[in-house]
């Protein structure tokens, strides 16, 4: 999830909520099993917002997987179709690869989206996108703390990693996986402990600036749902209705 | 709610009652609320281990295994979780955070139901044993883990859209079936109970650890 | 602003100006959890000790004062009065009365000190809450309920007063120190708050860092806040202090003006447990020692306390590490875990560092200062050095032999400032026996010889989480010991330590330097270096090395 806010950016962005909808579309679409058409349909809709933010290369790397997954699968299904007469095994190859692809198809739907929701909302947006959907500060609090503290982790993990390997702990490329109870202690126990200290800083950092407070909290982040908002909405749910409606 | 334990007593001396079972009835406070944050953020990193693990195992297909990994190395993560916490709420919206998160970053929408449904249920286990209870809290860590079998049910509705997509050009589907009956229901009965037996060694492992250290440190 | 005080006021006594009033306050923290790893971890060691005793402080309107006092002492505690933090959140028996702003301590929740009362703690990597620089200052603003627009203004006014505009809208994690404290002091701000409480804000800092947070203070001042500084180094803003208020055993014992402290001479405020007030004789020193090789006859006598310097002779020895024409740094990083999450949370961020090292030798019984500031690469020349990094350029000879990474992670040791990182097992015994045939006799008597060295036999079965800051260090050094390290390096051993510890630390080095070990120690800490080090090396940028070897030797560096 991106941090800063591109605050003076001239790109096009979807309001975080319109993001979480485009999310749960792509969903539908795996989860009715609408048809292929429709489904690149609306593939090809959720790049275009992805575009527009900015995300180019993300996009054009996105849809070129998709159209290689797609081709693959026709293929395999065409590649079924013809071959009813040869040996059983070369088919059974092809339905596993055949297989797998689809599978992989149908999920890229919910993977782009979530890639684009993920890539440009800050984490702020996200916040306030939270609270402006009445999500309980008991869930959003817990939230912001697991993207603050994500960062922590890595770097206690790199400094936990030295410390093993300057008492001689683990070393070697694969300790790891021989001695994996062992090395999960020695990893464990300090990030374990580091963590504890770090909750309460956090607490009392926390505290001294009013998170416990009662009332309403609001965002210096503003959200809010604009024209293209409910354009976005309205054109990426028309392929899902077409699909499910058999006409896609 | 959320509200940290203000101090009603006026009186010169006042004494913060002590931590008993009158203080974890007041439900979640900051404090808790953050912790559970940091928690969260360290089962998220384990679940991308486990990503990384199942994946380089078992290349493609391993991934169904990813819940039953996750769970074996993630049990000193809940069992201090719960012990820092001990208040009711305290794994479900651990759970809820991470399928949360799951659900953002593309997965599959059923993980995030998943992800409230099993940590509820966990987190009820957990109550009847007062969040003290080893054998329940071992119970409740295997219930837990199967919060994350989320990201992989797409995996079954793939051989279903695969089929159905042979089927609308109108394929005789009955051989395709066949192919991928073992995989339906075989992998299926293997990957949950993978999660279970991984879960139980895990969640002991995560106790033992607690014992060993945490406790004796004074810190669980 | 005063006036409204007094109408808010409930102790009829007071004046208006008096902003803070302690009577008989008494705590003592409870043995729990919450506890764990405190900075003042002294009083969690003892059975339930009055962490104040009797305590009466008044501070007026428009003050800087100055809490000081050996740790442990109560000050830390004394500050978490003034925030609310107790008894919002560290819990224990608490009698006395206090008003804090106009605050009735025993009856006002933690949450009403918030727009009073503005904290900026130790750690500057733990008090930040959110991921980004513009989301931590507006976060006060946020859980107060302001607009949105109120908010940005705030925002842009307090990062222009204070010059931070530069950080907004960067991540956080990857700041320094320096800006993350800088960040800290005015993230606490943004509700103008008209108490700022600081609990030795300067323990991780630079020199530099250091003078950024005086000029912050100096303005706060200027602006008619009242400031409430906790501190064991005092030097950083002598100019500043109004008052200073001596802690001893959890009782105020003194009370003094800026110019009868100042007034005190330098071993009285030895006597008393304190660092120095003024820097500049241990600066000097420090820049002698970096100039000039060292020499037993230079041997300054400015500091009666200097303590013995290494016996011997550094020349006529073979150095244990050299290293020559050595380029440090790293290329672009990728997140170890692998996950394009991670990566993502990196990217950019660690773009590639290099930087070329002057040749450095280190003998056995020598204690090494390396100074300089944050980011001139002290921590990647000490990782490179433990072959934790292999060198970019340039080799370095282990006994006068080219050493591989694996060898010299083998010869050397860091303690990082962060010594919990380092503690893997579930007793201090165990700890220095990690990786070593624990079952053998001999070894454990050299590891009980070893505990009793440093002082931790008698805590031989504790957990060794449990212990103390400065006993964590001591028992990461047993282990380095117990594996027959040759190369010790600490990182900031000395960060937030009282004058008492420090010396006691410096003792630590000092002891294994005699013993044959090679020290190397990475410091901001003026009166450490020119204490015990033998020879500083300064780090710094743009390459304004001075530790020139004194036969002139253009291309070598003494150490």
């Amino acid at each position: 999830m991106t941090v800063s806010p591109p605050a003076a950016s001239h790109y096009l962005r979807l309001d975080p909520r319109a993001k979480l909808y485009l999310l749960l579309l792509a969903n539908l679409v795996m989860f009715f099993h609408v048809s292929t058409r429709a489904e690149a349909v609306l593939v090809a809709l959720v790049i275009v917002p992805l575009l527009t933010a900015g995300r180019v290369r993300m996009g054009v790397r996105l849809a070129v997987t998709y159209a290689v997954l797609l081709a693959i699968g026709l293929w395999a299904g065409a590649a079924v179709m013809d071959g009813v007469g040869t040996a059983g095994g070369e088919q059974t190859w092809v339905h596993v690869v055949g297989a797998l692809c689809v599978g992989l198809r149908m999920m890229l739907p919910c993977f782009i989206t979530g890639a684009y929701a993920f890539s440009t909302t800050s984490v702020s947006e996200f916040v306030c996108a939270l609270r402006r959907m009445r999500v309980p500060e008991s869930v959003v609090i817990p939230c912001m703390v697991v993207i603050r503290f994500f960062p922590t982790i890595i770097g206690d993990y790199r400094r936990i990693r030295d410390a093993m390997a300057l008492r001689g702990l683990a070393t070697g490329r694969w300790s790891l996986l021989r001695h994996p109870a062992q090395s999960l202690e020695f990893v464990l126990v300090p990030l374990l402990m580091n963590a504890t200290m770090v909750s309460r800083d956090l607490s009392v950092a926390a505290l001294t600036k009013g998170l416990g407070t009662r009332g309403v909290h609001t965002s210096m982040t503003e959200i809010r749902m604009r024209w293209f908002d409910w354009v976005a909405m309205v054109v990426c749910t028309i392929p899902l209705a077409l699909g499910i409606g058999g006409v896609l | 709610m959320s509200q940290p334990g203000s101090n009603p007593n006026s009186a010169p001396t006042t004494t913060t009652p002590a931590k008993s079972p009158a203080s974890s009835k007041r439900g979640l406070a900051v404090p808790d609320l953050i912790t559970i944050g940091v928690f969260s953020a360290l089962y998220f990193a384990m679940v991308a281990v486990a990503t990384l693990a199942s994946t380089l195992l078992l290349a493609g297909f391993g991934s169904i295994f990813l819940p039953a990994i996750a769970a074996l190395i993630s049990g000193c993560v809940f069992m201090l979780m719960v012990a820092r916490v001990g208040k009711f709420g305290g794994i479900t919206i651990m759970g809820m955070v991470i399928g949360l998160f799951l659900f953002v970053s593309g997965h599959f929408v059923l993980s995030f139901i998943a992800s409230i449904v099993f940590p509820l249920a966990a987190d009820l286990i957990a109550r009847a044993g007062k969040y003290r209870n080893r054998i329940g809290l071992l119970i409740s860590y295997v219930v837990f883990s199967y919060g994350l079998t989320g990201p992989i049910l797409p995996l079954w509705f793939m051989k279903d859209a695969y089929v159905a997509s042979l089927e609308a050009r109108g394929k005789d589907t009955a051989y395709i079936a066949g192919v991928f009956a073992h995989i339906n229901t075989g992998t299926f009965f293997i990957s949950m109970a993978a999660i279970a037996v991984c879960a139980l060694v895990g969640g002991w492992f995560g106790q033992r650890l607690c014992a060993k250290h945490f406790a004796k440190a004074g810190i669980a | 602003m005063s006036a409204q005080l007094a109408d808010k006021s409930t102790a009829g006594s007071r004046t208006h100006d008096e902003l803070v009033l302690l009577r008989d306050c008494v705590f003592a923290y409870r043995q729990d959890a919450q506890g764990y790893g405190d900075a003042d971890n002294a009083v969690h060691d003892q059975a339930a000790p009055l962490a104040l005793n009797h305590d009466n402080l008044t501070v007026h309107s428009g003050e800087i004062v100055m809490l000081c006092g050996q740790s442990g002492c109560g000050k830390t505690t004394a500050t978490r009065l003034l925030n609310g933090l107790i008894p919002g959140f560290y819990h224990g028996a608490l009698s006395g009365s206090r008003t804090v702003c106009g605050l009735d301590g025993d009856t006002a929740d933690i949450s009403e000190y918030v727009p009073l009362v503005g904290s900026v703690f130790q750690n500057p990597k733990t008090q930040y809450f959110n991921a980004d620089v513009t989301a931590e200052l507006a976060f006060a603003c946020e859980n107060m309920g302001w607009q949105s627009a109120r908010i940005r203004d705030r925002v842009a006014e307090v990062a222009h007063r204070f010059g931070i505009e530069p950080l907004l809208g960067r991540r956080v994690f990857t700041l320094s120190g320096g800006q993350q404290q800088r960040l800290a002091v005015a993230a606490a701000t943004m509700l103008s708050p008209q108490l700022m409480v600081m609990d030795e804000p300067t323990s991780n800092l630079d020199a530099v860092a250091m003078r950024e947070l005086h000029d912050m203070v100096a303005q706060l001042k200027a602006a008619g806040v009242t400031i409430v500084i906790a501190e064991h180094r005092l030097a950083w803003c002598a100019d500043l202090v109004d008052r200073y208020v001596l802690f001893a055993d959890g009782a105020i014992v003194a009370e003094y003006t800026a110019s009868e402290f100042r007034a005190l001479s330098d071993e009285r405020l030895r006597e008393l447990g304190l660092r120095a007030l003024d820097l500049e004789p241990y600066r000097q020193r420090v820049a002698e020692l970096a100039a000039t090789a060292h020499d037993d006859t230079a041997e300054s006598d400015r500091h009666s306390d200097i303590p013995k310097r290494s016996k011997i002779n550094a020349q006529s020895q073979i150095p244990l590490i050299e290293t020559h024409h050595l380029t440090v740094g790293y290329g672009r990083k990728h997140g170890q875990f692998g996950s394009w999450f991670s990566k993502r949370m990196q990217r950019g961020q660690r773009s590639a560092f290099s930087r070329t090292i002057p040749d450095l030798r280190l003998f056995p019984g020598q204690i090494v200062g390396l100074m300089g500031r944050n980011g001139a690469g002290k921590s990647t020349l000490v990782r490179t050095l433990c072959g934790l990094q292999k060198p970019l350029a340039g080799r370095i000879l282990l006994h006068t032999e080219p050493a591989r990474p694996s060898a010299l992670t083998r010869a050397g040791f860091l303690v990082m400032q962060d010594v919990n990182y380092q503690l893997f097992s579930d007793s201090v015994r165990e700890e220095v026996l990690l990786g070593l045939d624990s079952a053998d006799e001999a070894t454990r008597e050299q590891a009980d010889e070893v505990l009793r060295d440093l002082d931790l036999l008698q805590f031989a079965d504790r957990h060794p989480m449990s212990l103390s800051g400065g006993q964590k260090q001591r028992l990461a050094i047993a282990s380095a010991l117990m594996s027959g390290k040759e190369l010790i390096i600490l990182d900031e051993p000395t960060s937030g330590l009282d004058r008492r510890h420090m010396m006691q630390v410096g003792a630590l080095l000092r002891t294994l330097a005699d013993s044959g070990k090679a020290v190397l120690v990475v410091t901001h800490d003026d009166e450490l270096a020119a204490l015990w080090c033998d020879s500083i090396v300064t780090l710094d940028d743009a390459c304004s090395l001075r530790a020139l070897d004194s036969d002139g030797d253009g291309q070598r560096w003494i150490v």
